[in-house]
């Protein structure tokens, strides 16, 4: 861990982009309380040690397997995750809102869960039409009047969080279906401990490591069995799914099998995995699996990944799956725009955590006011996810609007719009040196019958490419490691 | 265990294990072959029959280059359509641990990858050039250390039992066919009347197997064939010999066996009492008036009858107890291992 003594400042030429919160700097250059520490640390390093500890980093993630597939590749090819050395830095007090705010809104989201596969009060009482729910195409008629186990539909949840230019935290977009990356929020971790161990000593960041605890914690207390902690496994659709690693890592980190469709069986509406010594009940599975392809009997006819009569097995409550059965509709993009009057109907509170101002392409007037500002706006197809289906009005070309506005008229309920957010900055590693790059966060967020645990931090993700705002790892994003600092850790630096 | 999880152990040894023995015949070939004199097609041509490959190999090379040298290790190391080269063994043996990630230890897991990595690297090319005897001692002590790191790390219950398995299955057919090359180098034996470069040969044999002080432990006298043959066959404390190995992979058999019911795995012991009976009642002589390379064939053959019972038994169970569509298709590996284990039976 020599360092030269000519060390290059890294630092020096950071410059922050106008309207923009950045996280580690003010406008006028210097850095925030949270970031002084981790800015003198990495200007102590310099530029050549820095590279160093990148090229480090990244063999330690080839190393350790901790790639994703690639699809199109024939011969299996398999890639890191781009990851920047550079951590994302969160206070204690805005991470404290952060927290009580996601807990909040998972609260809602599972009582909408709960409420729109049974009475539908909140379709009957006004509060959202009965048709953008029910058609919703991850609402699944076949759910309705069943309860999961343990009334527990949303035990996995991944809420995308942004910082507009006032740096306060606001939500995007909700998962309550099967949101993934936290494998590479725990290996973040382990990876940056290794290279920056003398930041860590000194930094009093919170641990993620007990995340794979609280969530096998969690998948127990559903199970049809009090804490059936041997009929737990992981469910994934095998090998050549791209996020099979995390599937694998986690089942290991939670210290239960890993099962393909192949490996269940159902018989008498219970579901048994085939072992070398025979049939073992399994009663709780952490599914990787959507919807559509879990069951050939009830959904997709031709779906080899899943395991014929497991919804009837579900039905009877003879197994608990997270998430539950259905879950699509509480994280459509349509619903989206009716969380915060959820929690008003369901919880009586105001909401905690803000979120993006969406238009509504079905609302006759939203959809008027869409089409004539597509240059301002971000459209999005509700029913997409991945960054695909998306225009950017302000960077888009004429033409590009014009197909836009014509699939818009064309299927209004399928489309949304906001204003464009000016993603807050993290100072990120390129090729030209250190320069803003925008982020988001998306943490995680679990729930079992004994209540919900935030894990602190969780994924920032962050657009590689100069000047643009789509995060997702298909798509030039990379991830960084997330502090969330001990409170007390900062005192004498209030801001 | 989850069957497929378990099959997923058993190749996964097998592979490491093939990656092994042959990285280790290479190098033993190519440092020991400079100091005997051989016929060219004695010198490296039985490797590739070993492996099951000929037929392939004649294809692939023109006449004049099938016994040189630098084709045939090139072929046997770095061929990616070969299915027994080193490559494609390694890239076996790491697809069988990445599927299975969740059963191995984190150690065994870094130490295959980590080979994976490096054999795909310029450094593993350049070391080949430079210097292929180290290249080929990297290979084989990485195998050795993930047998040591799995005895080490991981609980020592029904997956680490497969593994096991699969080692000392896959070691008694390797034992088989490495001791039938100079079969392949020579003709058949006749124990009796030897040149004398055979002792050579018999001396490679033993190094093949990592067997020569082993062997000098048991026998003082210069290794003959039936001296050797004897060894590989017989020895019952030889971690290499057949007898030896059939005896390990009953022992797994009853330990992966233990809390099924009566009927868990018994094709696959019976199979096996009734091969290590037939074997334990032979001896050198009864083996050489025979012909050793009809009883290493018989004994090839069986361990991949041994394989399928197995399968049956422990991987693919049928399901028995009412409804319909418990049978399901488990079609992992081992559609590509039969062919490739076929290949090797066709050789032998």
């Amino acid at each position: 861990m020599a360092v030269t003594r000519d060390a290059q400042p890294l630092f020096e030429r950071y410059q922050t982009l106008a309207g923009t919160w950045d996280e580690y700097f003010r406008e006028d250059g210097t850095p925030r309380s949270q970031a002084r520490r981790i800015v003198a640390e990495l200007e102590r390093i310099g530029v050549k040690e820095f590279r160093a500890r990148q090229k480090l980093a990244d063999a330690t993630f080839l190393r350790g397997g901790i790639t994703f597939s690639v699809y199109s590749d024939r011969r299996g090819a398999e890639r890191i995750f781009p990851f920047d050395l550079i951590p994302r830095v969160i206070d204690p007090a805005r991470w404290d809102r952060v927290e009580r705010g996601l807990i909040q809104r998972i609260r809602a989201l599972n009582a909408f869960l709960a409420d729109v596969y049974a009475d539908q009060r909140i379709i009957s009482e006004g509060v959202i039409p009965a048709d953008l729910v029910l058609g919703a195409k991850g609402y699944l008629p076949e759910m309705q009047g069943i309860r999961p186990p343990g009334g527990v539909h949303v035990h996995i949840a991944g809420i995308d969080l942004i910082q507009g230019p006032d740096g306060e935290f606001i939500v995007l977009e909700d998962n309550a279906r099967t949101p993934s990356g936290v494998s590479y929020v725990l290996e973040n971790r382990t990876v940056m401990k290794k290279v920056f161990p003398r930041v860590f000593a000194q930094s009093h960041i919170r641990g993620v490591e007990e995340y794979p605890l609280r969530l096998v914690e969690a998948l127990a207390s559903v199970g049809p069995a009090p804490d059936a902690e041997e009929g737990t496994a992981v469910l994934t659709p095998g090998p050549f799914n791209s996020a099979y690693f995390e599937h694998s890592f986690l089942a290991r980190r939670m210290g239960v099998p890993l099962v393909e469709g192949r490996d269940l069986y159902v018989e008498d509406d219970r579901v048994y995995a085939r072992t070398t010594l025979g049939p073992r009940r399994i009663d709780v599975l952490y599914r990787r699996i959507d919807d559509p392809f879990l069951d050939p009997e009830t959904f997709r006819k031709d779906s080899v990944l899943g395991v014929p009569g497991i919804v009837r097995a579900y039905a009877k409550g003879n197994v608990a799956l997270a998430n539950a059965i259905g879950n699509g509709v509480a994280d459509d993009k349509g619903i989206y725009p009716f969380v915060p009057d959820m929690i008003r109907f369901y919880l009586s509170e105001e909401p905690i955590l803000g979120q993006v101002r969406t238009y509504v392409c079905a609302r006759e007037e939203d959809r008027k006011y869409v089409v004539d500002h597509l240059d301002e706006l971000v459209v999005k197809a509700v029913n997409e996810a991945g960054g695909y289906g998306m225009l950017i009005g302000p960077q888009a070309t004429r033409r590009e609007r014009a197909d836009f506005r014509g699939r818009i008229e064309a299927d209004p309920r399928n489309y949304i719009a906001q204003p464009r957010i000016e993603l807050s900055t993290c100072p990120t590693w390129t090729s030209k040196g250190i320069a803003p790059r925008r982020v988001d966060l998306r943490p995680y967020v679990l729930t079992g019958t004994k209540g919900t645990w935030v894990l602190p931090g969780g994924l920032t993700r962050v657009a590689l490419v100069e000047g643009s705002y789509v995060v997702n790892s298909s798509q030039g994003g990379g991830s960084k490691d997330t502090w969330v600092l001990r409170s007390g850790s900062m005192q004498g630096d209030a801001e | 265990m989850i069957s497929r999880v378990a099959e997923s152990c058993f190749w996964l040894n097998r592979y490491v294990e093939r990656v092994e023995v042959l990285s280790r015949m290479l190098g033993v070939n190519f440092a020991f072959q400079l100091d005997i004199e051989l016929a060219a097609t004695e010198r490296w041509r039985p490797l590739v029959i070993v492996a099951g490959q000929e037929e392939d190999f004649l294809k692939r090379v023109e006449a004049p280059q099938a016994d040189d040298g630098e084709r045939v290790q090139e072929y046997l190391t770095w061929n990616e359509e070969n299915p027994s080269s080193v490559y494609s063994s390694l890239r076996a043996a790491r697809e069988n641990a990445r599927t299975i990630r969740e059963t191995i230890s984190l150690e065994m897991w870094e130490t295959l990858n980590d080979l994976w990595v490096w054999l795909r690297s310029k450094d593993a090319h350049k070391l080949y050039e430079r210097n292929r005897t180290t290249f080929y001692s990297r290979l084989r002590d990485q195998c050795l250390l993930f047998h040591g790191i799995a005895q080490a790390t991981m609980l020592h219950e029904a997956p680490f039992e497969f593994m096991r398995l699969g080692t000392a299955l896959e070691r008694a057919g390797q034992t088989a066919r490495v001791l039938d090359v100079r079969h392949h180098a020579v003709g058949p034996v006749d124990a009796a009347e030897e040149p004398p470069e055979a002792i050579a040969q018999w001396l490679t044999i033993l190094r093949f197997c990592s067997g020569v002080e082993p062997f000098l432990k048991r026998r003082t006298a210069a290794p003959s064939g039936a001296a050797v043959a004897e060894f590989l066959l017989f020895d019952p404390a030889f971690a290499r010999s057949v007898l030896h190995n059939l005896d390990r992979v009953g022992n797994f058999l009853e330990l992966v066996s233990t809390g099924g019911t009566a009927d868990t795995g018994r094709a696959s012991r019976t199979l096996l009492a009734e091969t290590r009976g037939q074997l334990a009642s032979m001896s050198i002589e009864t083996v050489l008036a025979e012909g050793l390379h009809e009883t290493l064939t018989w004994i090839v053959e069986t361990t991949a009858e041994l394989s399928r019972a197995i399968h049956r038994d422990f991987f693919d169970p049928i399901v028995v107890r009412g409804s319909s569509q418990t049978q399901t298709q488990t079609q992992t590996q081992t559609q590509a291992q039969s062919s490739s284990q076929g290949q090797g039976q066709s050789s032998a």
